[in-house]
């Protein structure tokens, strides 16, 4: 916490309490997650708050604090949908059952069962 | 103990007070118990009306911190004292001059300007007291001062940034904190002023130094913080004699309060 | 009465989700009737999507009215801080009226990103133009009313924030969580400081039976008088799933006998479970107190709200201080 708030010294006073988003990680080598939100007139103090909001029974292990007006986000969503066929990229475009049991076929072996014991 | 027996409980003799081991650790432990409990009293007063929601939680935080050390070195005392009494007991059940917290804490609760400034000017004379205290020959006290330093940090740094903004947040801001400090200002050195018995303590390595020496190092750096922030450095003690007896009227009337339920009904449990 | 700032989203329109009802280029009727049958259907809705008037209005108010409870029930509470009679206690009564003026914070952010601002949230329940919970207007007596409280008026309060959880306006459902998780400690807080007393002397289980004979009318009045369902706008939009009579017969179901198992009784004679139709048979509660009290007009309501106010005006000037920035003139 001491780093942190020297390194946000250098962000001038808003003016305004204006919103941080608060991040939080909950345990060790969970991501962090949003917790919500805290009014805070600059870091240092939207820090201080954060730790009493999100922290104060310690169930955050790191807490990040975000001005709300410094997030950006994708303008167009339809960018995240895009329309022509993606089915290469998973999984789940690649099916092989039926030419899976040709080639067992050919090959006269069983199918194999899941081998789950210690190799 | 035995000695010890007689002085309990009322009023500490400190004239009395000779250069007993235990006795010396008694007291060091019930006065610094009795400054974080009555802290501790007056900033839990904020809880429900700070001057901002977060940082109302932020206050309220401090104070079941001031607390839960007092209760931590309540504990410790009673162990030292072992007269039967528990740290509720020790706690509650002294009359008003019975107790031995600095003088800078018997200002009552005041506006938030005071609040800061008696925070700041107890905070950093904490620290130089748990920082002479950080090496003790007593181990549990020794325990416990590292987890007490652990929070005192995060304290300070709370505090600190407010008398920043106080200090730098314009004209009415700036007076307010000029009258806290200038009325406060000749009582912050109660909290480090000399302890009877305290060389017998710093023989026996529980202390790492005798208050004086504690309360020099802790005016050369506060005094350097407030004049950088071109505020007055700090005036030496009224009264160091006193520092820990007499108490005012405001703490007077907080015990009336803090003692009212356990006075209804002497001896019930809670 | 609504401010007219709350019809003003906060959250740029850029940053809503692709659901129907976002799209601009509806007319206004069209996305109204999506987003009716997005909520009622059970889909949530987010900060940052498009909402009808009467949506955003009826959240909003109900978010403002529950933030408001939280910062007004600090202060029965809070004058027994002062005067908690160990250590132990004292620290869990400060930490409780801390969750409380927490909750009221994660509240009124969540009312604030409706459009409306924390000051002028304030300042509408400063003025008695908002409301709070009818619980919140009577006074404290004893030790014996801060366990009452933190027992049963949490617990009623539980019942009601727990149907919250799942509220159609999905930062208000998250919130809800957070709150209960914290709120079921202060219940435990509660009943162990009424165990506790009951099992001591004469004089303070006789404390703790005249507390809660005091305290029962106002319990049973917190959740309000029956409403029909169909009509309940709350319901309908699915900012909250059960009525005031269902909360209440979930709240006699587990209190009455927890309170009965310690030998209290309850002043209400005609009080008992009908099993056949398993349903709790009650004295009808007083509407008219229940009026009476939640206009500001209950015993302690305008003491309560002229401290608060003295409060609000004495801190003024620390809130200016740490913008250090001019207030433009009211």
């Amino acid at each position: 916490m001491g780093e942190a708030a020297g390194a946000v010294d250098a962000i001038e006073p808003a003016g305004v309490l204006e919103p941080w988003e608060v991040f939080r990680r909950e345990k060790d080598g969970d991501p962090m997650r949003h917790g919500g939100s805290v009014m805070a007139p600059d870091a240092t103090l939207a820090l201080h708050y954060a730790r009493e909001m999100y922290s104060r029974r310690q169930e955050s292990v790191h807490l990040w604090v975000v001005r709300r007006a410094d997030i950006h986000d994708l303008a167009d969503l339809d960018l995240l949908q895009p329309p022509l066929d993606r089915s290469f990229k998973k999984p789940g475009g690649y099916v092989m059952r039926d030419k899976l049991a040709a080639a067992r076929q050919v090959s006269g072996q069983a199918k194999p069962k899941a081998n789950k014991g210690a190799r | 103990m035995t000695d010890f027996a007689g002085l309990e409980p009322i009023a500490m003799d400190f004239s009395g007070a000779g250069g007993g081991r235990e006795r010396a650790l008694a007291l060091l432990l019930l006065s610094m118990a009795d400054d974080e409990f009555v802290i501790g009293f007056s900033d839990s007063e904020w809880t429900g009306i700070g001057p901002i929601l977060e940082e109302d939680v932020a206050i309220s935080s401090l104070a079941q911190d001031e607390l839960g050390h007092a209760q931590a070195l309540y504990r410790l005392f009673v162990d030292v004292v072992a007269d039967g009494r528990d740290a509720d007991a020790v706690a509650y059940d002294r009359p008003p001059d019975g107790y031995i917290h600095a003088r800078l804490l018997d200002h009552p609760r005041g506006d938030w300007a005071w609040t800061i400034a008696r925070r700041w000017l107890y905070e950093t004379a904490d620290a130089a007291r748990l920082a002479a205290l950080a090496e003790t020959s007593y181990e549990p006290l020794r325990q416990l001062v590292d987890k007490l330093r652990r929070e005192e940090r995060y304290h300070e740094m709370h505090v600190d940034a407010w008398l920043e903004r106080l200090a730098g947040g314009g004209a009415e801001p700036r007076r307010r904190l000029e009258a806290a400090l200038t009325a406060m200002g000749p009582d912050a050195g109660t909290v480090l002023a000399p302890l009877p018995g305290e060389l017998a303590l710093v023989r026996h390595g529980i202390l790492a130094e005798p208050f004086a020496a504690i309360e020099a190092r802790w005016r050369a750096v506060t005094s350097t913080r407030l004049i950088g922030l071109g505020l007055a450095a700090l005036p030496p003690t009224t009264d160091p004699d006193h520092a820990r007896s007499g108490h005012s009227d405001a703490f007077r009337v907080l015990h009336a309060d803090f003692t009212m339920v356990r006075r209804s009904e002497v001896g019930a449990t809670w | 009465m609504t401010d007219p700032l709350a019809l003003d989203p906060v959250l740029p329109a850029r940053e809503r989700s692709q659901l129907p009802f976002n799209d601009d280029a509806l007319d206004h009727d069209e996305r109204y009737r999506h987003f009716e049958e997005h909520v009622t259907a059970g889909g949530k809705v987010e900060a940052t999507d498009w909402m009808p008037d009467e949506y955003r209005t009826q959240v909003l108010r109900f978010v403002e009215m529950h933030a408001n409870s939280e910062l007004m029930g600090v202060l029965p509470e809070r004058e027994w801080i002062m005067r908690a009679p160990t250590l132990r206690r004292k620290l869990a009564l400060t930490a409780k009226v801390q969750d409380e003026v927490g909750h009221a914070q994660l509240l009124y952010r969540v009312a604030e990103d409706l459009g409306k601002p924390r000051d002028a949230m304030i300042e509408d329940l400063l003025d008695g133009k908002t409301k709070f919970h009818n619980v919140f207007h009577y006074p404290t007596f004893s030790w014996a009313d801060i366990g009452i409280i933190a027992w049963l008026v949490d617990a009623a309060a539980i019942v009601a924030q727990q149907a919250l959880r799942d509220s159609s306006y999905a930062p208000y459902a998250r919130t809800m969580k957070k709150i209960c998780w914290e709120e079921s400690v202060h219940i435990m807080h509660g009943r162990d400081v009424v165990v506790t007393m009951v099992t001591g002397t004469a004089t303070q289980r006789g404390a703790i039976q005249e507390a809660l004979d005091r305290w029962w009318g106002p319990l049973m009045q917190m959740h309000g008088p029956r409403s029909d369902r169909a009509k309940d706008r709350d319901i309908h939009w699915k900012i909250k799933a059960k009525t005031s009579e269902e909360l209440r017969q979930e709240f006699l179901g587990i209190y009455v006998p927890r309170i009965r198992e310690l030998g209290l009784t309850l002043p209400d004679p005609a009080l008992r479970l009908d099993e056949a139709a398993g349903e709790w048979r009650y004295t009808e509660p007083d509407w008219n107190e229940l009026r009476t009290v939640v206009t500001n007009h209950g015993p302690k309501s305008e003491e309560r709200l002229q401290f608060r106010r003295d409060n609000w005006a004495a801190t003024q000037w620390v809130r200016d201080a740490i913008l250090r920035a001019p207030r433009s003139a009211a």
